[in-house]
């Protein structure tokens, strides 16, 4: 496989491992979060709309970050304030992002469906000195947006929150064990509050690679299901942060090849499958293993 | 040991508690005073309000009416952080440990040290191996919680109280896993804890504790206090009617069974976690119109025994019926086979709490007449099934169609029970019949089950509970690391000796 | 009474913050809430409304059937697209009314077979059935969306869509309401589920293993088996839906047409809120469906864009799940 599609591939899975890495922390502090394809929709719209009338992609970038944070508050009032169902609230907030995103296009930008603009400043691809000038690596590793670096960041900086900032051992305690991490005095609703939103501008910023990174448009539902690729991500990474950019990395290079396969005469519609029958298979892999582990 | 003295303020001083949950007085004007350096016992059946009480002291429920006071100060705790802060800790029934988590973690977790903005792990194992040594448990700071023996993580429960430099430390039923000897080692810290001018506060519904380790007794019962002494020259039996409003035998010895044929016959069984073996090469025999009871701390593969027994879990082995092997069956055809189970865990297998009365009455019973009729449930059936079993066992409910949770523990006990034996199932295996269930339900418990072996039905019985055991039971099985290590006749079973096996000391 | 009281409570609050949207676009919130209503309820809405209805209904009493057991089935859209598909594959294959019957047998088998898979990932290879559902989903839909493209596509076309049906396999029409036989159909399949869940000796396992899974394992009730026949019971239902949609106007298989309307989802959390009872569950859908075909008319009336009351819904459905949290958690603490 050549370079560029590798390169393509890491493009297309960032918004997957921002999500992802959402997820996680929101799976570490003992909240299901399945509302991560609805909020990574609404930082599309609001990514798209800060680039539009802010003037500057960065102004995209940080409303896309913003409204994902504000948008999550919806499901942490209703799961830890007011207790309601996570599945039930995650489904109809991804609902209601599917709502709100199409009616806003048509009120704020006056079509339906698709707005793109030429005007539109998108993410700009950034050269990394000196590796891009290394041959087959500079042209996979180089030359993408910034968010596409801040996304690798992100992993190891979660892995160490995680293991060794207080607040990360306070968010495990809490998602292990609720009353226990409340026994000691700390406040297990603070936390998941802290651990939605989060995720929520995690989502945001996924949502602005997708609408100004990948593509420079908004159009309804764009998510088409990468959010639940995240969750799945989660599941299958254990809610570690490297276990989850393991499985963000597999389903970027079943993409990759997705698309290699295109060019060799396979419908599109077969890429579009491809990230969750890998998925599928990976995950009988791991169980069966477990499975073997278990009985030996 | 310390004397309270007039000038010296209490260290623990509570005053007309009053704790309302909907229609139930918890704690009705509850008075508590204990002197700092005192181990004091408080005492009272299921219900009786004493964790409501204790809940409130460490600031995980707010009082409706009532004042606390600290050493003369009066305080009023939000929550436990707070009560921390002031220098209350509490150790929890069933522990608050984070399994994955390092001794150290659990042990500073919301109060770690840090460096630079990080956790300095460095600096926490150190304080852990300085309180370890200074107090003198058996602990290594790495250990991961979740590996560790009870014994242990009780110690890591009291380390997190030491780390917090608590003064006054509560337990609530501290000993409720331990062996005796590990519950001897726990008094011998606690003593020491109290020398040191520490407060502690002792939940416990074991009668011998209170005079082996406190120094005086509060009793509660129905939120009331009801009566409050020294334990030095107390009365087991004045105790034991605070606590019920009348005197119980609670070590009353039932006659022998007649054991008949061979009903249940284990071999050889085993189940295995990982490279452990829970349940190590296991057999056993109960005759019809015998109860063999099985002593044991708990996890000693007691659980895993019964679950293997019911199908619940697969084990090598052989488990006969009678003269039938149902090895390699499933629960339900281990049942249709005349097997019944009564499951420790009340709450999520023995029933389902949201469900009516009546349904969970009707399970086991859904597949035959008479409430099955022409492939179709006949609801009248279900209700005059459950209303049956209702009246025989003097289950106390609102009504069969109220909510399963709406009955108190011991009435669920006693619907648990009495669909198990309306089964009429050849042999009953029944694990921790009475545990949580108040002392006047006990008795009752107890009867129904030498009524149901005399009418020629075999019985294993697990328990923890020592007295039980022993006077229930035809025969005594010990279990200690997944093993029967003893086993007793009804006429030669001490509980000392039993005590010993269940420690894993055995005589040659 | 209480409960009541709170789901009024939440939908008044809906209803209030709906308000405030509507009036923010230029529209007056009384006028519109009366659009909405007539638009749904009125002479000319009804028949919509009914016609909608059918597979939210439908969809809702599918993943209700294995929700009863505690088992959330996420690929509705794959079961009903697959359905859907096979429906048409058969009946423009079978000719006359036995095509009618081919094409909705096949629509069953499709999403009952393709569930059951999703369930023996669960039981048998160790993938969580949210997770299994969830992911075959969307496979189910992509190879929906090439059939019609390559080897199903209608020549006359440049959409992608199957041909017609011919008219002996399209399901007869109620008089000139748009609705046709699938409604009963669609009925008859509640019916069942609720003489099944509250009558039967297996729909009493259901609910035992919605009460707890322990509780049923130790009742000895066989949960893998139970798993793979609701998913399947589910899926076929779901298939069924999907047959009934492409039997009825307009008469094939439009790529898209049965994701975008989110019959699936709108029916999971008319299931979910209801709790999967038979009753409940059918009541909740079909509000459901008159609020959304309430939103087309109002779109019609005040140049409201339509989305607006899909934007309704959502936060409908969120102050019925707080106030559900809310009333299990008072409960909880007494």
């Amino acid at each position: 496989m050549d370079a560029a599609l590798f390169a393509s591939a890491l493009g297309a899975l960032t918004p997957i491992l921002f999500a992802a890495l959402a997820g996680a922390l929101c799976q570490r502090a003992g909240v299901f979060n399945i509302s991560l394809e609805g909020t990574m929709l609404v930082g599309c719209f609001a990514g798209v709309a800060g680039s539009w009338y802010g003037g500057s992609v960065w102004v995209g970038v940080l409303a896309a970050a913003l409204a994902g944070t504000a948008y999550s508050l919806v499901l942490a009032v209703g799961t830890i304030t007011f207790r309601g169902d996570a599945v039930v609230l995650g489904v109809a907030v991804n609902l209601l992002a599917v709502g709100l995103t199409s009616f806003l296009v048509q009120t704020v930008f006056g079509t339906r469906g698709t707005f793109s603009d030429p005007a539109l400043a998108g993410l700009d691809p950034l050269t990394v000195p000196g590796l891009s000038e290394v041959p087959f690596l500079g042209e996979v590793l180089s030359g993408h947006s910034a968010l596409v670096y801040l996304s690798w960041l992100a992993v190891p900086v979660l892995a160490v929150f995680l293991g060794r900032h207080p607040w990360g051992l306070r968010l495990r305690g809490v998602g292990e064990r609720p009353e226990a991490a409340a026994s000691l005095g700390v406040p297990v609703d603070r936390y998941r509050y802290g651990a939605i939103l989060a995720a929520g501008a995690l989502c945001g910023l996924a949502g602005a690679q997708l609408a100004l990174g990948n593509v420079t448009l908004f159009s309804e539902n764009m998510t088409a299901g990468r959010g639940w690729i995240a969750v799945v991500a989660v599941l299958l990474g254990r809610a570690l942060p490297y276990g989850v950019l393991a499985a963000a990395v597999l389903f970027g290079l079943a993409e990759a090849a997705g698309f290699r396969l295109q060019g060799l005469g396979l419908p599109q519609q077969a890429t579009d499958a491809a990230p969750y029958v890998v998925t599928l298979v990976a995950l009988f892999v791991f169980s069966a293993r477990r499975t073997v582990k278990r009985s030996t | 040991m310390t004397q309270p003295s007039p000038d010296q303020p209490p260290a623990v001083s509570l005053r007309g508690i009053v704790k309302r949950f909907g229609d139930v007085l918890a704690n009705d004007h509850v008075d508590l005073t204990v002197a700092a350096g005192e181990i004091h016992a408080l005492m009272g059946e299921n219900g009786a309000g004493k964790s409501t009480l204790m809940s409130i002291l460490y600031g995980l429920l707010r009082p409706d009416a009532g004042t606390i006071e600290l050493a003369g100060r009066e305080v009023s705790f939000d929550s436990p952080a707070r009560a921390i802060a002031a220098g209350v800790g509490m150790v929890q029934q069933g522990f608050a440990l984070f399994d994955s988590m390092s001794v150290v973690d659990n042990v500073v977790y919301g109060a770690e040290p840090t460096r630079r903005g990080l956790l300095d792990r460095r600096a926490a194992t150190a304080a852990v191996r300085e309180l370890i040594e200074r107090h003198e448990l058996r602990l290594r700071p790495g250990d991961r919680a979740g590996d560790l023996p009870v014994g242990s993580r009780q110690q890591v429960e009291i380390l997190k109280l030491l780390y917090r430099q608590a003064r006054v430390l509560v337990l609530d039923e501290p000993t409720a896993v331990l062996t005796p000897a590990e519950a001897d080692r726990l008094f011998v810290v606690l003593r020491e804890l109290a020398a040191d001018g520490r407060t502690v506060l002792l939940v416990t519904h074991k009668l011998h504790e209170v005079t082996a380790v406190g120094e005086a007794v509060t009793v509660l019962r129905d939120g009331r206090v009801t009566m409050t002494a020294p334990t030095r020259g107390l009365d087991q039996g004045r105790l034991a009617a605070a606590m019920t409003g009348r005197e119980v035998d609670l070590d009353r010895v039932y006659p022998p069974g007649r054991p008949g044929a061979e009903a249940l016959t284990v071999r050889n069984l085993t189940v295995r976690r990982g490279d452990r073996r829970v349940l190590d090469d296991v057999s056993l025999t109960v005759r019809a119109g015998e109860i063999v009871g099985v002593a044991g701390v708990a996890g000693n593969g007691q659980t895993e025994l019964v679950a293997a027994i019911a199908g619940l879990l697969p084990a090598d082995g052989t488990v006969r019926l009678g003269e039938r092997d149902v090895h390699a069956l499933g629960v339900r055809e281990r049942r249709a086979a005349g097997l019944a189970h009564v499951p420790e865990d009340r709450g999520e297998v023995g029933a389902a709490p949201t469900a009516r009365l009546a349904d969970n009455l009707a399970v086991g019973f859904h597949r035959r007449p008479p409430l099955l009729r022409r492939g179709l449930l006949r609801p009248e059936a279900v209700r005059d099934h459950a209303e049956r079993i209702v009246t025989r066992f003097g289950v106390r409910a609102p009504g069969v169609s109220a909510p399963m949770r709406t009955l108190s523990g011991g009435n669920q006990q006693k619907a648990i029970l009495g669909r198990e034996l309306a089964q009429e199932a050849p042999v009953l295996v029944v694990e921790q019949p009475t545990r949580g269930v108040d002392i006047g339900a006990v008795v009752g418990i107890h009867t129904e089950l030498v009524a149901y072996r005399d009418a020629g039905h075999a019985i294993l019985l697990v328990s923890a509970e020592l007295s039980e055991v022993l006077g229930l039971s035809d025969r005594v099985l010990v279990m200690y690391e997944g093993r029967v290590v003893a086993e007793f006749a009804k006429d030669e079973a001490d509980a000392e000796a039993i005590g010993l096996a269940m420690a894993g000391v055995t005589a040659p | 009474m209480r409960g009541l009281r709170t789901t009024a409570l939440a939908v008044l609050a809906a209803a209030l913050l709906g308000a405030v949207l509507l009036a923010a676009t230029g529209a007056n919130p009384l006028v519109a809430f009366e659009s909405i209503v007539v638009g749904a309820f009125g002479p000319d809405g009804l028949p919509d409304t009914l016609a909608y209805a059918v597979p939210v209904a439908g969809m809702a009493t599918a993943l209700a059937i294995p929700l009863r057991a505690g088992l959330v089935n996420l690929g509705g859209e794959g079961q009903l697209v697959l359905g859907a598909i096979s429906a048409v594959a058969v009946g423009l294959q079978v000719p006359g009314v036995l095509g009618i019957v081919a094409a909705l047998l096949a629509g069953v088998l499709a999403g009952a077979l393709y569930a059951a898979f999703a369930a023996v990932c669960e039981t048998a290879l160790g993938v969580p059935l949210l997770v299994s559902t969830l992911l075959l989903s969307y496979p189910a839909v992509s190879l929906a969306a090439y059939l019609v493209r390559f080897p199903m596509r209608d020549p006359g076309s440049s959409l992608p869509q199957s041909e017609q049906l011919p008219p002996d396999v399209h399901l007869p029409a109620l008089a000139d309401t748009g609705l046709t036989a699938g409604l009963f159909l669609v009925l008859a399949a509640v019916v069942v589920y609720a003489v099944v869940d509250a009558r039967t000796p297996a729909g009493f396992e259901a609910r035992v293993t919605g009460w707890g899974p322990r509780f049923a394992q130790y009742a000895g009730i066989d949960r893998p088996r139970l798993t793979v026949r609701l998913l399947a019971c589910s899926g076929g239902l779901a298939g069924l839906v999907g047959a009934v949609v492409v039997l009825g106007f307009p008469y094939r298989f439009i790529d898209g047409a049965l994701i975008t309307p989110q019959y699936t989802w709108i029916g999971l959390l008319a299931a979910l809120l209801a709790a999967a009872s038979p009753l409940g569950t059918l009541l909740a859908a079909l509000f459901f469906a008159a609020l959304t075909s309430g939103g087309f008319a109002l779109e019609r009336a005040t140049q409201v864009p339509r989305e607006l009351t899909a934007v309704l819904q959502a936060v409908l459905i969120i102050f019925l799940a707080a106030a559900t949290g809310l009333l299990r958690g008072r409960k909880g603490a007494a």
